[in-house]
């Protein structure tokens, strides 16, 4: 234990006098925590959309674009000989009318209007844009103005009280939402950041740590230092003094941001609470499965290490564990939408992936006490497992110089070795 | 203290290394592990310092079972190196604290070192500032900084000027006289005999040769003689003992420094009565000890 405490020391002094991960990790926090004190001395109403709840309300007054767009339009049926309709429909815009099709396609081609209409029918219209934006919503809103045209002409054509048609089809409906579970909408995003962060330090991390072993190995200072202690105090040195250095490091980041948004809170407007409200239940359960699940890797990520002799084969060894880190992930992902399907549920129970779905289950849906103590019991056990095996594999690839070993070929020879 | 190795075998894969290699050497001693290169001397060693286990032999220590992490061991590897980036004295208090020193004695320990190998100076240098004899001086001083009982030292000379093998030499003639166990690997045959008493060589991973080396240049001496003269070069002087002297001695090789030769028929009292009553002037006469170059090479150097 006394040497366990001493090589994870020394690793840790390595993580601390490493220039770029202290600046780094301080510029972070420091970014975070400027900008969550901001709203307390800058008015960002406008930026954040708070004028209310900031207290420095002030009404945003003209247009929210300030260009006026121009729009051509080719009208076959009459509907919209006037184009005060539109304009209306339209804020901010400016109507012409075109003699053909051609014409509209032109102008809009010249970029002499942003967008067209040709009016075939009252059911039927051709939109045409130079360039279409991802908020372009003239389409829908060209939409309901076509169907107003044809409900005004049908009612027309069929003697039919308009106005009674229209209460009709637009009929006010009240709800209210009572939630008594989860609102998937409010944690799907600070959910969405911390699969992320768990996955960036589980690459990050598990890299470093597996070039502090294979380091170790080219500078030959390994056999030094076998001799002159347990395999298992350096090994398990180095997963201890990354996981140190990871969760220190990611939980200043979380702690200058969820921090300094509550401390902050009444000049942010509850603007943030997507991101950053996030449970204290929620954390705990992040905390324990992404700790463990930070240890199950970095321990196979140290087997790597021992395995080869250069730092640059590194990725050759550790490419399968990077598939199945990256397979998680990308699952993890695709999956929060469907967050009670069968493929969320395996992915919670499996230590390879537990350490992100099982949270998620629990911010966004709904997870009883035994699964989430199960899942934990199997990633606890399966890290016991893969770090007893991890000292093993370092052990035996310490001292193999050469060709970098596959970790399947080394838990073989682990087989062979104890069969013999 | 005496350390022993029994009947040691080691197998990788399916090729046997080791064929039950034994030695033993004692307190105050030093054993020269010699051998060819790929031997079996670092599997050996390494198997002493419990890198490698044995699939059969036995390791005791005063007839006791020997686990080297129970012992203060110093061991100075063939292969060897430092982290580069770190200053000296970080890495040496490091590598004391793992053998088990508290922080307070290993740097104490650190410091003294340093000074005995006249490296106080880089105390605060990063390691790989320092030049290749220096840095192999702190990997000395890294050995001993746990203040061992015994201290392996596997090629220690490598990449040493003359004036730092010379510091080196003191220091394992210290560690000798300070009644350490000393098993000391190296191919510069000249420092073997500068220090160890005893001697191993390894071959095809056998111990084929073993012992006291005073008793084994002896008996590789075949009881011969060395004789040298100031008034005949050792040519003239083989001539002249194959002419005068046939009845009495066999010359058996000439070198610069004398004749080797066999009494053969006569006592050595009588032919060195002789010899002094020609008119040789008489510069050495004496038993023929060989170096250990020559008993090395004749030992293990045949099928070379």
């Amino acid at each position: 234990m006394k040497k366990l405490k001493t090589v994870l020391g020394f690793e840790l002094s390595n993580y601390l006098q490493n220039k770029t991960f202290l600046i780094t990790s301080l510029l972070i926090v420091v970014v975070i925590a400027v900008v969550m004190f901001l709203p307390r001395f800058i008015d960002m109403s406008d930026m954040l959309g708070t004028g209310d709840a900031a207290g420095s309300a002030e009404e945003s007054a003209g247009d929210d674009d300030g260009e006026e767009k121009t729009y051509v339009i080719y009208d076959k049926t009459g509907a919209f000989s006037k184009t005060a309709v539109l304009e209306e429909s339209f804020p901010g815009s400016k109507w012409k009318t075109a003699k053909s099709a051609d014409e509209v396609k032109k102008q809009v081609n010249s970029q002499k209007a942003s967008a067209g209409f040709v009016v075939n029918s009252l059911t039927e219209y051709e939109h045409f844009v130079h360039n279409k934006d991802l908020s372009d919503m003239d389409m829908v809103v060209f939409d309901e103005l076509l169907a107003q045209a044809y409900r005004v002409s049908y009612c027309e054509e069929k003697n039919l009280p308009l106005d009674e048609v229209m209460n009709l089809v637009n009929v006010n409906v009240t709800g209210t939402e009572k939630i008594l579970g989860k609102d998937m909408s409010e944690s799907f995003a600070y959910c969405y950041i911390l699969v992320i962060a768990v996955f960036m330090i589980i690459i990050l991390y598990g890299i470093m740590i597996a070039t502090s072993v294979t380091t170790e190995k080219s500078n030959r200072s390994i056999e030094v230092l076998v001799t002159s202690t347990t395999s298992n105090s350096l090994i398990f040195g180095k997963v201890l003094a990354g996981t140190i250095a990871a969760f220190v490091q990611v939980g200043l980041v979380l702690f200058a941001g969820v921090g300094g948004y509550a401390i902050n809170y009444d000049y942010w407007g509850g603007k943030l609470d997507a991101v950053l409200h996030i449970p204290g239940n929620v954390l705990l359960v992040f905390g324990l499965f992404a700790l463990f699940g930070f240890v199950f890797y970095a321990s196979i990520y140290a087997a790597v290490g021992a395995l080869v002799s250069k730092t640059e084969d590194i990725n050759k060894t550790a490419g399968s564990v990077q598939m199945i880190i990256m397979i998680v992930y990308f699952l993890v992902l695709f999956q929060m939408s469907n967050i009670d399907g069968t493929i969320m549920k395996v992915l919670s129970f499996l230590p390879v992936s537990s350490y992100s779905a099982m949270y998620i289950r629990v911010a966004m849906g709904e997870v009883a006490a035994w699964e989430i103590i199960v899942s934990f019991a199997i990633l606890l056990a399966s890290t016991g497992l893969v770090g007893y095996l991890a000292a093993k594999i370092y052990r035996m690839g310490t001292l193999r110089y050469g060709n970098p070993i596959s970790i399947r070929s080394a838990i073989r020879m682990l087989k062979n070795k104890s069969a013999e | 203290m005496k350390l022993e190795m029994q009947g040691i075998h080691k197998r990788f894969g399916e090729k046997e290394i080791l064929h039950g290699v034994s030695f033993s050497v004692e307190s105050g001693k030093a054993l020269g592990l010699l051998g060819r290169n790929g031997a079996g001397k670092t599997t050996t060693i390494r198997i002493l310092m419990d890198v490698f286990r044995a699939d059969n032999g036995t390791i005791t220590l005063d007839g006791s079972p020997f686990k080297a992490s129970e012992q203060k061991m110093g061991y100075l590897p063939e292969e060897r190196g430092l982290y580069p980036k770190k200053t000296v004295i970080d890495q040496m208090v490091y590598l004391a604290r793992l053998r088990g020193i508290s922080k307070a004695e290993a740097k104490k320990n650190s410091l003294r070192w340093l000074k005995r190998l006249e490296l106080e100076q880089y105390e605060t240098k990063k390691l790989e500032t320092l030049s290749k004899g220096n840095q192999q001086k702190v990997q000395l001083a890294s050995t001993l900084v746990s203040d061992p009982d015994i201290v392996i030292l596997d090629e220690p000379f490598s990449g040493l000027d003359p004036v730092n093998a010379q510091i080196l030499k003191d220091v394992v003639n210290e560690l000798i006289a300070e009644g350490k166990i000393v098993i000391f690997s190296s191919h510069q045959m000249s420092y073997v005999e500068e220090f160890c008493e005893d001697i191993a060589i390894i071959n095809h991973g056998e111990v084929v040769l073993s012992g006291r080396l005073s008793e084994i240049k002896k008996e590789f001496g075949h009881n011969q003689i060395v004789l040298n003269a100031d008034n005949y070069t050792p040519q003239k002087l083989s001539e002249l003992l194959s002419a005068s002297f046939g009845d009495a001695v066999t010359v058996n090789k000439v070198q610069k420094d004398g004749c080797i030769m066999q009494c053969i028929g006569s006592s050595r009292r009588e032919l060195l009565k002789r010899l002094a009553d020609s008119d040789i002037e008489i510069e050495r006469f004496e038993a023929y000890k060989p170096s250990l170059n020559d008993i090395f090479i004749a030992k293990v150097g045949e099928e070379a």
